[in-house]
């Protein structure tokens, strides 16, 4: 009688807990950074800023073979970068390059979201594409002026991009 | 004490239980006090294996001491059994108790005292030893131990000892509670195991008892393991079945053990050998594994929570400033699940972003204390499964009518 009262509550206890979604929990995938982001329908400036630089890490971690979030993470702060530097034997240049590459990728995916239109891209690629090295360098090593940059190149074009959301 | 509890019982029978017990007691407290003015790892190790000898000494020799209070064999030793199955559920609670309230040191300063009382009635039994010093002789032979009934209780025991250590690591390290906290949660294990301690009043069979015991451990570690969120009241029902379960399986075992074997203090040695085997066998199986996964479940956790700081509708420039001192705060606490929640203060002034930045803080903090809880997951279910293979050996195990 014990043991059949000891095997009836352990099965409920189990049961409750596995219906309850106990056995459910797998972590957050982090998406492979290679694959394009789709594009929600941004509506202001600032969403436009926010997918404009989710987009830009994409297309740098694809470049560097990391993941978006550790790269976001090195670009956090100048420790993080030195132990990402360290863990993946990527160095100041190669990842300056890789950014510049990554917001080439942005201007890529907010023109085919219908977000930027071509008459902005255009200009705006080739903005991106003559960052000296060392500008990016110096941008990478502090993520709050490459924001700024972001928002600064999208800033005095928002009043045009603004005409053209969707 | 696995080591030393047999010979420790030997010595007792040697000597005659009182002075062996009277003796055992000085050295822990000697011992207990030694650890507590430990300054460094190596001598807090050290005196804590004089500790271990001195408590087999004490341990074993109460045995022998226990039928001429309590009035036999039989009773003592499910007094005996039932003091070591509340001491091993108490434990931790108290340990977290003290070391919030006080300091670490002092769960060894206060075992000082608590010794040296108990060997204060014990002191007659030792002069009487000392005066007549004869042992009776026919009490010097020792039988086989009781294979079975030892290993289910090493096999138990490794199970127990995930529930209790895994249980305070995860409130602790995992869910970032204080010792004492932590301490009042798992003292739901020691007073459930009071309860069962009531059962087995009620139930005579050795065996049923001990199959519902190992039973009730294993199902309480499964629903450890299964804990569907990282919120205190989910641990309790998988706490009491623990509590209920050790109590009588531990009690049960070791009554089969000990019956009808002598000297008692022997088979009880055996008791403490299997059971302190258990508890070394089953942390040194299980710390390696949830150390990996806790290792993983932390980088995926991180991973996860940047990926919801990137994903949010909020600010990059506000992203950027939490993602700086969210990577400070891991970086802080290594090792350790972080609280996130200082890293979002102060409070964006907008109450747009307000709501925005409470929302995303909620959402990684939730990775976070999921990843943690789901840490412990494979660990509580090998400790469930040690449990339940138990079954056997106490399928196989008989009693011995005393």
């Amino acid at each position: 009688m014990l043991v059949i009262g000891a095997i009836v509550a352990s099965l409920l206890l189990v049961g409750a807990y596995l219906a309850a979604g106990g056995s459910s929990y797998e972590p957050e995938q982090v998406q492979n950074p290679c694959k394009p982001r789709p594009w929600s329908n941004p509506q202001t400036l600032g969403q436009i800023a926010n997918q404009f630089t989710n987009s830009a890490l994409d297309g740098a971690a694809c470049k560097l073979g990391v993941s978006r979030e550790a790269l976001a993470r090195a670009l956090a702060t100048p420790e993080g970068r030195e132990r990402f530097a360290k863990k993946y034997g990527i160095d100041d240049e190669k990842l300056a390059k890789a950014v510049r590459a990554g917001l080439l990728r942005a201007v890529d995916d907010a023109e085919e979201a219908g977000a930027l239109s071509p008459i902005l891209a255009v200009p705006l690629r080739e903005t991106l594409r003559n960052i000296p090295l060392e500008e990016a360098i110096e941008l990478i090593h502090n993520g709050r002026k490459l924001l700024s940059n972001v928002e600064g190149f999208l800033g005095p074009a928002g009043s045009i991009i603004e005409q053209f959301l969707p | 004490m696995a080591l030393a509890a047999v010979p420790a019982a030997l010595l007792a029978r040697r000597v005659g239980p009182g002075r062996a017990a009277a003796v055992g007691l000085a050295i822990f407290a000697g011992a207990g006090l030694a650890c507590g003015l430990a300054d460094e790892l190596s001598t807090l190790i050290l005196a804590r294996c004089v500790q271990a000898l001195g408590g087999a000494a004490a341990v074993t020799a109460a045995l022998e001491l226990l039928p001429a209070t309590v009035g036999s064999e039989r009773r003592a030793a499910t007094v005996w059994a039932a003091a070591g199955a509340t001491g091993a559920a108490l434990g931790p609670a108290l340990g977290g108790i003290l070391t919030e309230l006080v300091s670490w040191q002092s769960i060894f300063f206060l075992q000082v005292p608590v010794a040296l009382i108990a060997a204060v009635p014990i002191l007659a039994v030792a002069r009487h030893e000392a005066a007549t010093g004869v042992i009776e002789p026919e009490l010097r032979r020792t039988g086989r131990p009781h294979l079975w009934a030892n290993l289910a209780l090493a096999m138990v025991s490794a199970a127990i000892a995930a529930a209790l250590f895994l249980l305070v690591l995860l409130l602790i390290e995992g869910w970032r509670l204080s010792p004492i906290t932590a301490a009042i949660v798992v003292s739901v294990m020691p007073l459930s195991a009071l309860l069962g301690a009531r059962l087995t009043e009620y139930v005579a069979d050795a065996r049923s008892r001990a199959a519902a015991g190992a039973i009730l451990v294993s199902g309480g570690l499964a629903g450890l393991a299964f804990l569907p969120k990282a919120t205190i009241a989910l641990t309790i029902p998988p706490q009491i079945l623990v509590g209920v379960g050790l109590s009588l399986v531990l009690s049960a075992l070791t009554e089969t053990a000990l019956g009808g074997r002598a000297p008692q203090a022997i088979h009880g040695g055996w008791t403490i050998s299997a059971r302190h085997a258990g508890v070394v066998i089953g942390l040194l199986a299980l710390t390696p594994i949830f150390t990996a996964d806790i290792d993983q479940q932390r980088h995926d956790a991180i991973n996860a929570g940047t990926a919801v700081i990137l994903d949010s509708p909020v600010n990059p420039l506000l992203k950027l400033g939490l993602a700086e001192k969210v990577s400070e705060r891991l970086e802080e606490e290594k090792g350790k699940v972080p609280t996130i929640g200082p890293a979002f203060e102060p409070l964006p002034d907008n109450p747009a972003e307000r709501a925005e930045v409470e929302q995303l803080k909620g959402e990684l903090q939730d990775q976070l204390d999921r990843g943690a809880t789901h840490a412990f997951s494979t660990s509580f279910i090998l400790a469930a499964l040690l449990g339940l293979i138990a079954l056997f050996p106490i399928a196989l195990s008989k009693e011995v009518e005393l």
